[in-house]
């Protein structure tokens, strides 16, 4: 008996899948051709087991007067990889170029699409329906469904293997949280999610690619200049900053003096991480003597900065760049605090606002639609994780990722912050609150070629370069994205 | 660049020179007399010979036994190395040094990051076998690389900017995670 319908109440064996489908077809287009109109099926005809389709669809047929047309022989079955794909879903089915739809039973009259067979064997393909049928019973608040076919999920994944089956298990999770309420997770320790990230950094590519990129935008805005200030929303373990202080110190004529402020959010253990870090650069900073200044923020949230907090100092002595790496997307769970900290970047004066952002949209107001968005992203994000050598690695960024699944699925409200938008979204944002772009050049595009050359795991990984910004991704699916701004009412200073 | 040659002088390998001369004009015994000439050779003289060694040639030096080894390590040796194959990166050569040394030395930047580069279409250090170049959809094109010449002893491409910038961002962040590592332990 197929899982799927007999949830919700059908029983159809697995083997007759293809008859029944196609005995729909014949019976709606009979039941539109029907000239004397179908009455005698509600009325004449005797129906036994209407659970049983099969024969019930024989019945219904049998009885109507003039039999249907012959369908053609079934089109073949069509294989191919669930994921990849990025057209919008509908509730029941994936994007139909290279999907197999399934008809529902209920809705099989309003079904246009032309007939495409389901092979129950694939449980990779049942996989992908399942999270999407039960993903949409939350959407329709049926929890009672969603509940058991979370549970399907779990039985389907345990057979898949590798990317898959990983992106289902966290997916899976993240639902359960949200059909029974567990939500938000307990915060976790900071030590344990620097050592997530940490192992991210490790495994792949994105977080490189992203310093990497950023810093060459900074090093070419900070030209000249004797005194430069980078403050930093992204602090974490202040792996972006060895990188630029080397550049600078290898810079013709010598490096500048260089200051950094570091802003990140509280630590639960109350330990001062963001100090030891600053002192770590200090010590690499001496070794190449580089002039080296500190400064470590804590904010819960980026929107309590103030301009007055930062210290700043007069321009014309000290040029400024703010870098955020990952951090602008979570301002959006809170009304107005993106738009607050613009509105503060634009009193800092900067030369230079560097952004890495994920390139999605997973903050549709729709549920149903972030799900789907979500699920394609991680998918791809899991699979280029697949071809990294060290597992140990790769697990804990699996986890890291993983939490990021749980936010984007589970929570809701001021809770989820992992409000990923795309760079077409950015630009405008930026654009309203007074920035215009500035455009990464050849050298970053070039260097972010040769770091994916170089790593390991991988071929599958592509820079892009999209009107001045650099965009990473795997095969054709672009992951996050690298954006360089400055203030609109700034002169253009030909470089 | 004379160096103090430690406890040899040069009266012994006159003595072992002419000890040559009187030796038996047996192959066997001139074989070993070259070998045992072999090890009093001159730190400077080797020093000077590596200076135009290639990296490969290089490496497999300071395998063959102490005093070659100890030579061979030697971070000059391989400045000569990494800058024969560099574009000018128009830092002056002081401050080039001081920075790369205190990153962890030429030696370090060659092997893990510059020899990587310079073939950037075998798979070096991955298990993975690229065969295709990482393609670009962008109006910078592909990156170019100098093609390592087919013949027995290709000499190393000239690496551009880029790739020298990369090798030596990629060699800072190593360094600075060497450091966090050992402040973990410490605590």
């Amino acid at each position: 008996m197929d899982e799927l319908l007999a949830v919700v109440g059908y029983k159809v064996r697995s083997s007759d899948m293809a008859e029944v489908a196609q005995k729909l077809e014949q019976l709606e287009e009979a039941m539109g051709n029907a000239r004397d109109g179908i009455s005698q099926l509600s009325n004449d005809t005797v129906h036994f087991n209407p659970a049983d389709i099969s024969n019930w669809l024989e019945t219904m047929i049998n009885n109507l007067d003039v039999p249907p047309p012959p369908h053609p022989p079934l089109p073949q079955q069509h294989s191919g990889k669930a994921i990849y794909t990025t057209a919008a879903a509908t509730a029941d089915s994936l994007s139909p170029s290279s999907k197999r739809v399934k008809p529902s039973p209920a809705e099989s009259s309003s079904s246009t699409r032309p007939l495409v067979l389901v092979d129950s064997q694939e449980n990779g393909i049942r996989l992908v329906h399942t999270l999407m049928a039960c993903a949409e019973a939350v959407h329709q608040n049926n929890l009672s469904l969603a509940e058991a076919l979370v549970k399907q999920i779990g039985f389907l994944a345990v057979s898949q293997v590798g990317a898959m089956r990983k992106v289902a298990t966290y997916f899976a999770e993240a639902l359960a949280r949200r059909i029974y309420g567990l939500y938000p997770e307990n915060p976790i320790h900071h030590s344990f999610s620097d050592m997530l990230q940490i192992h991210f950094y490790e495994t792949c590519p994105y977080l490189k690619f992203a310093h990497f990129t950023a810093n060459q935008a900074i090093l070419e805005a900070f030209q000249g200049k004797n005194r430069v200030h980078v403050i930093d929303f992204s602090m974490n373990q202040g792996m972006q900053w060895p990188a630029l202080m080397q550049a600078l110190a290898l810079r013709p004529g010598g490096p500048p003096a260089f200051r950094l402020t570091g802003i990140g959010p509280p630590a639960a253990d109350n330990s001062d991480h963001l100090q030891e870090v600053g002192w770590k650069l200090a010590q690499l900073a001496e070794t190449i003597h580089v002039e080296f200044e500190y400064r470590g923020f804590v904010a819960n949230s980026l929107a309590d900065l103030d301009a007055s907090m930062l210290e700043l100092r007069p321009s014309e002595t000290e040029a400024v760049a703010v870098n955020s790496v990952f951090e602008l997307h979570k301002l959006l769970a809170r009304p107005g605090a993106v738009e607050k900290v613009l509105s503060v970047v634009r009193q800092i004066r900067p030369e230079i606002v560097t952004v890495v952002e994920q390139e999605a949209n997973h903050n549709g107001p729709g549920f149903l639609d972030r799900f789907t968005e979500s699920l394609h992203y991680y998918s791809t994000m899991f699979d280029s994780l697949e071809g990294s050598v060290n597992s140990q690695d790769k697990v804990m960024s699996e986890v890291y990722l993983g939490k990021q699944i749980c936010n984007v699925v589970a929570c809701e409200g001021v809770d989820r912050v992992e409000r990923h938008e795309t760079l077409g979204q950015w630009r405008t944002r930026f654009g309203s609150a007074g920035f215009t772009p500035v455009h990464l050049g050849s050298n970053a595009f070039k260097q972010a070629s040769m770091l994916l050359a170089l790593f390991a795991g991988g071929d599958g990984y592509r820079v892009e370069e999209n009107n001045g910004c650099l965009m990473l991704g795997w095969h054709t699916r672009p992951l996050i994205a690298t954006s360089a701004w400055q203030l609109a009412t700034k002169s253009v200073v030909a470089h | 660049m004379k160096r103090p040659i430690p406890g040899d002088g040069d009266g012994d390998l006159l003595k072992m020179k002419k000890v040559k001369v009187d030796g038996d004009a047996d192959a066997d015994a001139e074989e070993n007399c070259v070998l045992r000439g072999m090890r009093y050779f001159d730190d400077n003289v080797l020093f000077e010979v590596l200076k135009h060694a290639d990296a490969r040639t290089l490496a497999m030096a300071s395998c063959v036994n102490k005093q070659w080894h100890k030579t061979a390590q030697d971070e000059r040796l391989w400045e000569l190395i990494c800058t024969k194959q560099w574009a000018n990166t128009g830092c002056g050569e002081e401050q080039l040094r001081s920075v790369v040394l205190a990153l962890g030395g030429f030696r370090r930047l060659h092997s893990l990051y510059l020899r990587p580069l310079s073939k950037p279409y075998s798979s070096s250090s991955s298990s993975s076998s690229s065969s295709s170049s990482p393609t670009s959809s962008s109006v910078w094109g592909p990156i170019s690389q100098a093609p390592v010449a087919p013949r027995p002893k290709p000499l190393p491409p000239r690496l551009g900017k880029d790739a020298v910038h990369l090798s030596l961002s990629l060699l800072s962040i190593r360094f600075y995670e060497k450091m966090s590592n050992f402040n973990n332990r410490s605590r």
